[in-house]
């Protein structure tokens, strides 16, 4: 009988571990779940009186007592016996890393998706073999969710791995991972999301198999009877002289192995017996295979003998374990946010000096938290800008003293010129903690309305964008290019003159009087009045002394130059000017201008 | 040196070398800001409303101390008990003279707020103790005063018949005095908005925000140096 056609009795430990991991690869729970099995090969013997010998092997499981007994086996039939297993950690190490931005490096993957762009992900599947032996049959099941679209595999270590449309699974397969080895998956999709509510990253399955391995340390060994010969014979060689002989047969079809042969010789004339046989040879033997031994012994009678045997069916232990892993799927909250900027007061009068509170609100509307947030904000010309020292900030409700930059480009006050304004707060993880979804960062400044006119537009658009840790693509929103106009209120300008000539105390002598009023709602500002002389008069003096014009000789006359720097809502100037000379004083009205 | 204590609304007292003027002793809401038995040399009412003119001809008479004031607040404090030999009618832009006080009035003018329209206020410029504090009493408008140096501003930024905050910080912008004190504020964060907008946007100004019965007290230490302090 050949090595290959050799029948023995099989214990088969087959154990079967389930692990749960979390959403970011952390193992949860594992359960290990044994099936100890005898299994009768033979075409036509019984085995009974079946054993399994466990002794401390058991530590591990929860097998009460040190030997199983598993009774008779019929031809092809199998014994089981079940068990636990306590164990701190699979045979295979499964991880995923869901990076949401897979295009920017960083030691820690983006765990977020930015709501309305294309996010970039890239997910990466390591399983990692701890055992010294081979891990076989790997399948894995990646259920790629819904957001995800443009699936591909970006590269395969092992195996072979594909997209199903339908089933929308990636499944990865047809590779070992030898002892102490890891091989790894990478696929590459791009993730779009419109709302802020979490999204599911999809649930990963993996089944393998360990040829040979075991969870447990079990290391069972079988007695067990079956068909087997075995009997003395005596026989007379001499008179008087016995040879007794102990014969043993291997009746069965499976390898059987003898381990103990006693025979005991009852002396003639009574007492103790006397071992004659002593072996224990270990020998296996094939079916109908024959092994016996004999001693010879003096005797006028047929010696009396007595034998002990012991003998078992051969077994050999095969084992394996077979592993799942389900990896319940990570969670991707959303970053987005909504921003609100508000003037106070929203419109200026025009043409005058006003304070105006600039209050900026950018709020997290999504479901991640924020670790950074940018705002830019625009100040057309016509507004003096803040100071930086001159801002206020409140997280939370509450005023924030930590750091931020806040850069005014140009660095100055001047009104006359446009302002870019950048507000930058970061690393608020090691701050005051990131910025929970709800919770929103309030910037306030004022800026200085600078003589508005009514006719021009003051648009002060502004851009915020917000990252989480680590910073992967932003979430931004902004206001159109002409958003957020400054209103200007028109106030009416009415510059108005009056004129009067008047005979003076001398001959040739005339007081003009003059009277220039602000009749209008705002105020004027570089207020010229100018008043003709004509030719043949002489300017004299103007009372008050303080309102002394520029007196400037043209071709007709002389001309008469007043200049005010600024005339409120009512303000009203008037000036008696003396002239002399001869002649008709021909009258002509004052001209006047301002802004 | 000079003191300035604030009394509330526009009331305030100027003493300097023994010498007080009282400005504005006025009666807001039926109580009066300052005691009839105040002592002053000289009381000012800027203009005729019982929230300026207040108790001012009951302190002049108690005190024997000169009213100034423009006509029509001379006339009602003539009414008031005021002695004609101490009533003296403050004409816009000509000086008043005591010995170490020169008194400046400038045509204001305050918004009625019952009946519409303007009344008639004066803004003052007082020189005393080394200093030039322009005062506007409850001006709408600004008239002269952008015009004029001065060390200390004194402005209403309550609105209604007054400056609003905006008003009395561009007239800071624009006058660059060395200290603005705000005065007649109608609401909590007005004083707060004045200080804060001085700040920023008028350069060499300093905002001071006096509360009633706080004295300020500003002279030029060592000759040249500005110096001021609120008690």
């Amino acid at each position: 009988m050949s090595e290959n056609t050799k029948k023995n009795v099989t214990i088969d430990l087959e154990e079967s571990e389930k692990t749960r991991l979390g959403g970011t690869s952390e193992l949860e729970s594992i359960e290990v779940a044994g099936k100890l099995s005898v299994k009768n090969v033979s075409e036509r013997s019984r085995i009974w009186n079946v054993k399994v010998h466990l002794g401390d092997s058991r530590d591990s499981t929860d097998i009460a007592t040190e030997s199983l007994s598993g009774g008779e086996v019929d031809v092809g039939g199998t014994w089981e016996s079940k068990y636990g297993v306590t164990v701190e950690a699979p045979i295979v190490t499964l991880s995923e890393v869901y990076d949401t931005c897979g295009t920017v490096e960083t030691e820690e993957p983006h765990w977020a998706y930015v709501a309305s762009k294309d996010n970039p992900v890239k997910i990466t599947i390591t399983i990692k073999n701890e055992t010294d032996g081979e891990i076989d049959s790997i399948i894995l099941n990646k259920t790629i969710p819904p957001e995800l679209s443009n699936i591909r595999i970006i590269s395969s270590k092992s195996g072979t791995a594909e997209f199903d449309e339908g089933t929308r699974q990636v499944v990865w397969k047809g590779f070992v991972v030898y002892p102490h080895e890891e091989t790894n998956l990478v696929i590459g999709a791009t993730g779009q999301v419109h709302d802020k509510e979490p999204k599911s990253a999809g649930e990963i399955v993996l089944t393998y198999k360990g040829e040979g391995q075991q969870r447990s340390v079990l290391d069972p060994d079988l007695t067990a009877l079956t068909e087997f010969l075995m009997g003395i014979e005596t026989a007379e060689t001499e008179p008087n002289q016995w040879e007794c002989t102990l014969e043993c047969s291997n009746e069965s079809d499976m390898i059987v192995r003898l381990d103990k042969a006693e025979v005991y010789l009852t002396p003639e004339g009574g007492g103790e017996k006397q071992k004659m046989i002593d072996a224990a040879p270990s020998i296996e033997l094939s079916p109908n295979q024959e092994w016996s031994a004999s001693f010879e012994v003096a005797s006028k009678e047929t010696p009396k003998c007595t034998q002990e045997i012991l003998y078992t069916p051969v077994r050999v232990i095969t084992k394996r374990v077979l592993g799942t892993i389900e990896k319940t799927p990570q969670i991707i909250p959303v970053y987005k946010i909504d921003y609100i900027k508000e003037f106070d007061p929203p419109a200026v009068n025009s043409f005058d000096k006003t304070p105006v509170e600039v209050t900026i609100e950018v709020t997290n509307a999504g479901t991640a938290k924020l670790n950074e947030v940018f705002v830019e904000d625009n100040l057309p010309d016509d507004i003096m800008p803040p100071t930086s020292e001159h801002i206020t900030v409140w997280i939370r409700g509450e005023e924030y003293t930590g750091e931020y930059e806040f850069v005014i480009d140009p660095e100055d006050q001047n009104p006359e010129k446009p302002h870019k304004i950048t507000f930058r707060i970061e690393n608020l993880r090691d701050s005051i903690g990131e910025l929970e979804p709800g919770e929103s960062v309030k910037i306030n400044y004022a800026v200085m309305a600078w003589r508005n006119r009514p006719e021009k537009e003051y648009p002060s658009p502004i851009a915020c964008t917000a990252n989480t840790y680590p910073a992967g693509i932003p979430a931004e929103v902004a206001s159109p290019e002409d958003g957020h106009k400054l209103g200007v209120i028109y106030k009416k300008r009415a510059i108005s003159t009056k004129k009067a000539i008047n005979k003076g105390a001398d001959a040739g002598e005339y007081e003009v009087v003059l009277v220039v009023s602000n009749n209008g709602e705002v105020t004027a500002e570089n207020i010229e009045m100018t008043d003709w002389i004509p030719s043949g008069f002489e300017y004299i003096g103007t009372d008050p002394e303080d309102d002394q014009p520029d007196v400037v000789g043209i071709a007709d006359g002389t001309n008469m130059v007043w200049k005010w720097a600024r005339m409120n809502p009512g303000d009203k100037k008037k000036m008696r000017v003396t002239v002399q000379g001869e002649g008709e004083y021909e009258r002509r009205e004052p001209q006047v201008t301002s802004i | 040196m000079l003191n300035i204590k604030y009394f509330g609304h526009t009331s305030f007292a100027f003493e300097a070398k023994g010498t007080t003027i009282l400005l504005n002793p006025g009666i807001v809401e039926g109580e009066p800001l300052v005691p009839a038995d105040f002592q002053a040399r000289i009381v000012i009412a800027t203009n005729h409303v019982d929230d300026a003119i207040g108790n001012a001809a009951a302190i002049s008479v108690n005190s024997k101390a000169w009213f100034l004031g423009n006509k029509e607040t001379a006339e009602k404090a003539a009414e008031q008990g005021v002695k004609p030999w101490l009533l003296h009618v403050l004409e816009p832009e000509v000086p008043y003279e005591v010995p170490d006080v020169t008194i400046t009035g400038y045509s204001l003018s305050r918004i009625d707020e019952e009946a519409g329209g303007r009344i008639d206020n004066l803004g003052l410029i007082i020189e005393m103790g080394g200093m030039r504090v322009g005062y506007l009493g409850d001006s709408a408008i600004r008239g002269l005063f952008e015009q004029l140096e001065m060390d200390i501003l004194i402005v209403p930024i309550g609105g209604g018949a007054t400056f609003q905050v905006k008003d009395a910080v561009s007239l800071c912008i624009d006058v660059q005095p060395r200290i603005g004190i705000p005065m007649r504020w109608t609401a909590e964060d007005q004083p707060k908005k004045f200080s804060k907008y001085i700040e920023q946007f008028s350069k060499g100004t300093k905002p001071v925000l006096m509360e009633p019965d706080q004295t300020l007290t500003i002279q030029w230490a060592a000759g040249n140096e500005f110096r001021y302090e609120l008690n």
